[in-house]
Formats: C-alpha cells, structure tokens, sequence
C-alpha cells in the first residue's frame, strides 16, 4: 500500500500507525530495509517526507522535474552558497535522479574502516552477500559497448590518448532506450532505481508506505525507541495532519543532511551527530567541439577515470574524472555570468560536454538543525590540500577534455569564465585557485554525518548501524560512512542496508 | 531608457520600510532569510508575486537572459515568469519566502547600495547591466547570495521555454508535454 498523504485529491488527517518497524526515508538504503524486513515478515511502516511520483510523472522537463525530485528544488546550499548538494526528495529518494554508476566499496576502504574505526566486522566476506543481493535486487550489468554514448566516448579516447587509466562500469538499466534524461527520472521505467525495484518489494510484502509524511522527532523510553512523530504534508508545505508511528525498531534512511538533522532535534546520537561531513565535492569544465554532437542523448555516465585516485595507496585522497552533459537549465545555471556573456556559451549548447572532478575529500563540514525544518544549516569548508588536489583535478578535466577533441575549455570561475583555447594554456590554471566561491562547487554525495565506529564520542553508531545511545534505532544511509567512500556510494549504501536488515530479523526475533 | 512601470512609483515610506527591512536582512548573512515569516505569502493569492515585484522579475530576467540576439524569444513573449511564479508557489516557504524581498532589494539597490538616484526598473539596459554586476561582484556575501539565487530563477524560467531551445541547438525532451 503506498499514499501519498500530501495528494491534493485526497483528504487531509491524522495518520496513526503502530509496526514493527518505521523506516523514515524512501531512498537508496530506507527502501532496500524496507523490503528486506517485510519479506521477512516484520509490519513495517514507511514514512518518506517527499511526494510519491512514478515514471508516468517524469516528463523530461527540468522545471517540472528539478522541484519535483530535488530537495529545495536542485538549490540546496552549503552555509555561504559556495556549494550546490544535490539531494533526492521523493518516493525512491536520490536513487531516482542519481546516474548509475553502479560500483562496491573499494577494498581499501573497507581496510580504512576496520583499520582506523575498529569496525571490525565490516570484512569483505560478510558484506559479500549483501553486495550480491544488492547487485541482483537493483539489476546492476555490464554496460555494454552500444550503449557508451558519444561524450563518453570523445572522453575515453581523450583518456587513452593520454595513457591514463579509466573504465567503462556497471550499471543498474534494463531495457534501456538511451534517451538520456535519467537526471530528471526515468519515463521508461528501465533506471532500476529502488523506486521501480525495492520499494515494489516492500509493497507486495506488506509494508504502507506514505510520502507526504515529515518525520520531526523521535522518541524513546528507557534508552529505547519508542515513537516517530511528525507531519502530513500538502505539496506547498501545509500540514495536514499529525503523523504517529509507535515502532520496536526504527531505521532511518532520510540522508546525510535531514538523518542527522532529526537525531539532533530528538536529543539523540551523542556528541558525534552532524559532524565529520564529506561530499565528494566536484568542479565541473565544459569543452567545446567543432560539431554539434548533442551530449545529452543516450547513457549521460558510463566511463570513468580512475587514474588519479589510488587507494591502495592513499584511501584518504584522490580524484576521479566523470563524463557529464546538462540540460538547457542544468547548463545555464553551471556557466558564469549573465547577459551576453552567458549566452556567448550557451549558443555552442549542441556542442557542449562536461568532465567534472570529484574529490575523495578529507576535508569535513558539518549539519546542524536550523530554525527551520526545510533548511538544516550545512557548513563546510576545503583544507589546503583538498583545494589543492581539487585544483589538480581541474587541470586533468582541461587536458583530458582537449585529447577528446575540444577546441575550447570553460573553467567557471564566478568572476569570469576562463577559456582555454590550447593544452598550452593550461598553466594559467595556475594563478586562479580552485575553492569555495571561486568556482561552482556542486555535491551529490553528502556522507558521514551519522557515521559508524566503536566510540560513542566520536560516532553515532555501531557496525550494524544501531544508535550507541539508543536500542532499537538504526540508521541506513550514507550518513553512516566512516570516511569518505571514494567511489560512487549507491551499491555501498544499499549493501549496509540490506546488512543492516538482516541483523535485525536476526536480533528483533 | 526602459519605460518605468506605473506600480513601481517611489515613495519616501515604502523606502524607508524597505531599507528598514534590508538592513535587518543583512545581519542574517544567508539567503535562507529564514527568520522571514514563512506564512507571509499565504495570503498572496494564485499567484506568488505580487504586480510590482513582477514587473521587476521581468526587467530583471530580461537582462540576465540578454542574447543580443533578434530572433530570441523576448521575456515579455514566453511564459518564463509564469514558470519561475508556478515554481516559488510550490516550493515550501522557508525557501521561497525571502526571494519578493530579494526582488525589491534589486529595485532599489542602485539606491540604497550604489547611491545612484533611480531605481532599477527606469534604467537604460547598460546601467542595469552595471547594477547587476555590482550585485554578482558584491563584497556582501548577502548580496552575491541573493543575485545568484536570482539569477539561477531567470535562467530557470527562461531556458524551460520550449520557444528558446532552437537558439542554443537543443532537441528538445523525447516526450510531447502533457496539459
């Protein structure tokens, strides 16, 4: 059963709910618990704050779609607006929009974790069956040659000219048409998201599900979680009911900002909660070809650059080099200025590929409640060596971007876009620095705020994902990574949750 | 010079509650201009903004999305403010609540920021062009703050025209759109 309580046809009022299990959130990891622990036959309840849209609702168009399956519709600010995040905010939350990179968690990370948190349970062996079942249950694949798409091929063969390192991965697609617009959701119901996958699941084995429904508080009794309360919402924000849920387990899954954001209003996670903020921060270049190519058509990610990350070496730093193609509004809002000048760059539209840089960073913000409920107060800022590893990640993006072919390369500075007409040009990198409100910064993995250890003043939970200071209370998100992941998080967050599930149909008898 | 809007006649009492009101917004330092009261737009009717700050949005976005072009489609020709009106409607207040301000702050920052004796909607394009620059290049965090969220709206509203797509070579979405 899924209702959306913020449904304009439908009528307003309380929603009163007892289960086994509350899993707030819809998303990547809340989904995947979900399913799991109603196939294993808990009662489960779902509360996820966005609306229930399915792939009938997704019309390609950024200004239906952009408020549709983005928190604050796609213009969610870091404290000072030097940094974009973009998070989901719907029925199958960020799995609807993400991209589908579709990787595990790099060994060396998990090392890192055990090594360095003591999570010593997290070895590659147990976590191997929840990678399977994650991998099957979402349909991850090989994509196959057919489907690289033109920008992603200009890129490879810019990377192979230059003799770097890089892949074409796994994704979860099936029956892909290659239309392009996964960002704005999939109208074909081929992205396997959790939204056409898991939550189905969860559905046909029993769970009610209700978007609409913002989750303000948890409560517990005796070092116990007892309750969730909260708020049905309309689709303008009015409330239109109470929400109550009296639960044994609650697994929160509502993401590194709002996951965090509620244990704090709720008194709960110790000193920990909110801290140690990641967010793979990334700079986005724009090349200019001599032919209108149309990057936006077909698979937008399939390659991947690896070759300036290395974990093996160093799990803490690295950058890796993504394909990306923007939609008219999407691109718009990443190139500088306004009038003329702005439009001197959008007119070459058709001609137009990305490559951003992503950071595996080291550097770490953090989320604190802000005075109001749709706007938690998110603060982070680059140490000297991530702004200087971020700036070395530009400067790839430029060379790789020329040895595919670009005749022009953007750099968006805010105070005025530097074009580069020539790999000779790329020194003049060299005197305007990559950083916070120099150039755009955008995040689609915020992560850690909630993050898993062995001690309670410096992590929220334990292994399994249960609250120190609270029995009962699990959380399932991203927010539970120890470090940075270093590698897109989609398998890695569904792979804990699944994990995560078991462990309770195992110890909540 | 751009003709003036006959809503946007200057008066000495609407200047003072706004500068009252920017000078209190300052001290937030963000544009979340949370401690806004997010009920303010409640009573606002169908649609977000209200005639004047329209107006300004227009003049603003005519700007900002300034092709140099002449077969670009005019602001004033499509349905972009419709669109970033229809937007604010259904975002949840706390984000939407600051941005008529932010609007009436454009109007009169030639004044209250540049201490340039006329208000944005009666400049000629090259001196709102200048005011816009002063914003984007602002020493106030606040104010690049507000010109960027501006701005990203116009380009928003603007560039989700079906009617500017052949300019910049964009096919268009696959699906025909639903009314």
């Amino acid at each position: 059963m899924i209702v959306d309580l913020g449904d304009p046809a439908r009528a307003g009022g309380d929603l009163v709910e007892s289960a086994d299990v509350c899993v707030i959130g819809s998303g990547g990891g809340g989904a995947v618990a979900a399913a799991e622990l109603a196939e294993g036959g808990r009662s489960v309840v779902v509360l996820e704050q966005g609306p229930y849209w399915t792939g009938a609702d997704m019309t390609q168009r950024e200004d239906e779609m952009l408020p549709r399956l983005f928190e604050e519709a796609g213009m969610r600010q870091t404290r000072g607006g030097a940094i974009t995040i973009l998070q989901g905010r719907s029925v199958g939350g960020s799995s609807v929009h993400n991209l589908c990179y579709a990787f595990r968690t790099p060994p060396a990370i998990l090392r890192l974790w055990r090594e360095e948190h003591g999570l010593v349970e997290l070895s590659d062996a147990s976590l191997e069956p929840s990678f399977a079942r994650v991998e099957a249950g979402l349909g991850v694949v090989a994509i196959r040659e057919d489907e690289v798409n033109e920008l992603n091929r200009r890129i490879r063969a810019g990377t192979r000219a230059l003799g770097y390192s890089g892949l074409v991965t796994r994704h979860n697609r099936r029956g892909c048409v290659q239309a392009g617009y996964c960002l704005l959701g999939c109208s074909y119901g081929a992205k396997q998201s959790v939204l056409v996958t898991y939550v189905p699941r969860a559905d046909a084995a029993g769970a009610r599900i209700y978007a609409g429904a913002r989750c303000e508080r948890i409560e517990r009794e005796a070092g116990r979680v007892k309750r969730v309360i909260g708020h049905a919402l309309g689709r303008d924000g009015e409330v239109r009911g109470r929400v109550a849920v009296d639960a044994r387990v609650v697994v929160l899954a509502a993401g590194a900002v709002a996951s965090p954001d509620l244990l704090q209003r709720s008194g709960i996670g110790g000193p920990a909660v909110g801290r140690h903020l990641h967010l793979h921060p990334s700079v986005l270049l724009a090349g200019f070809w001599d032919d209108a190519f149309h990057a936006y058509r077909g698979i937008p990610q399939s390659w991947y650059v690896d070759e300036f990350i290395d974990l093996e070496r160093d799990p803490h730093s690295g950058v890796v080099l993504m394909p990306v193609s923007g939609f008219p509004v999407l691109t718009a809002v990443n190139l500088p200025g306004f009038g003329r000048e702005h439009f001197a760059l959008m007119r070459d539209y058709a001609r137009m590929g990305g490559l951003l840089a992503l950071l595996h960073d080291r550097s770490e913000g953090s989320v604190r409640s802000g005075d109001s409920l749709a706007r938690p107060e998110i603060r982070y800022a680059l140490d000297e060596a991530d702004r200087r590893q971020l700036g070395d990640g530009v400067r790839h993006c430029a060379e790789v971007l020329f040895a595919s072919g670009a005749r022009r390369v953007v750099v968006p500075y805010t105070d005025g876009p530097l074009v580069l007409h020539s790999p000779r040009e790329i020194r003049a990198l060299d005197a305007r620095p990559v950083r916070e409100g120099t150039v755009p910064l955008a995040s689609t993995h915020p992560q850690s705020t909630c993050r898993m250890g062995v001690d309670p003043l410096t992590s929220v939970t334990n292994a399994w994902g249960e609250c120190h200071d609270t029995a009962g209370l699990f959380v399932a998100d991203m927010s539970v990574f120890p470090t940075s992941l270093g590698a897109p998080p989609q398998i890695t967050t569904a792979a804990l949750a699944d994990r995560s599930a078991r462990h309770i149909l195992a110890r909540f008898g | 010079m751009a003709p003036s809007h006959p809503r946007l006649r200057a008066t000495r009492r609407g200047f003072l509650q706004l500068a009252g009101t920017s000078a209190a917004l300052s001290g937030l330092g963000q544009l979340g201009f949370a401690s806004l009261a997010p009920a303010a737009r409640a009573a606002a009717g169908p649609s977000f903004f209200d005639p004047v700050e329209t107006e300004i949005l227009t003049q603003v976005m005519e700007r900002i999305v300034d092709t140099g072009v002449p077969e670009a489609p005019r602001v004033r020709d499509t349905g972009a403010v419709a669109c970033v009106d229809l937007l604010c409607r259904s975002l949840d207040p706390a984000h939407s609540a600051p941005l008529p301000l932010a609007l009436r702050l454009f109007e009169w920052g030639p004044i209250f920021f540049d201490l340039r004796f006329t208000r944005f909607t009666r400049m000629g394009d090259a001196e709102k062009d200048a005011s816009l620059y002063a914003w984007m290049n602002s020493r106030l965090e606040l104010r690049r703050l507000a010109f960027r969220g501006v701005r990203n709206l116009c380009l928003l509203g603007y560039y989700s025209q079906e009617e500017t797509w052949p300019l910049i070579g964009y096919r268009g979405p696959l699906l025909p759109r639903r009314r």
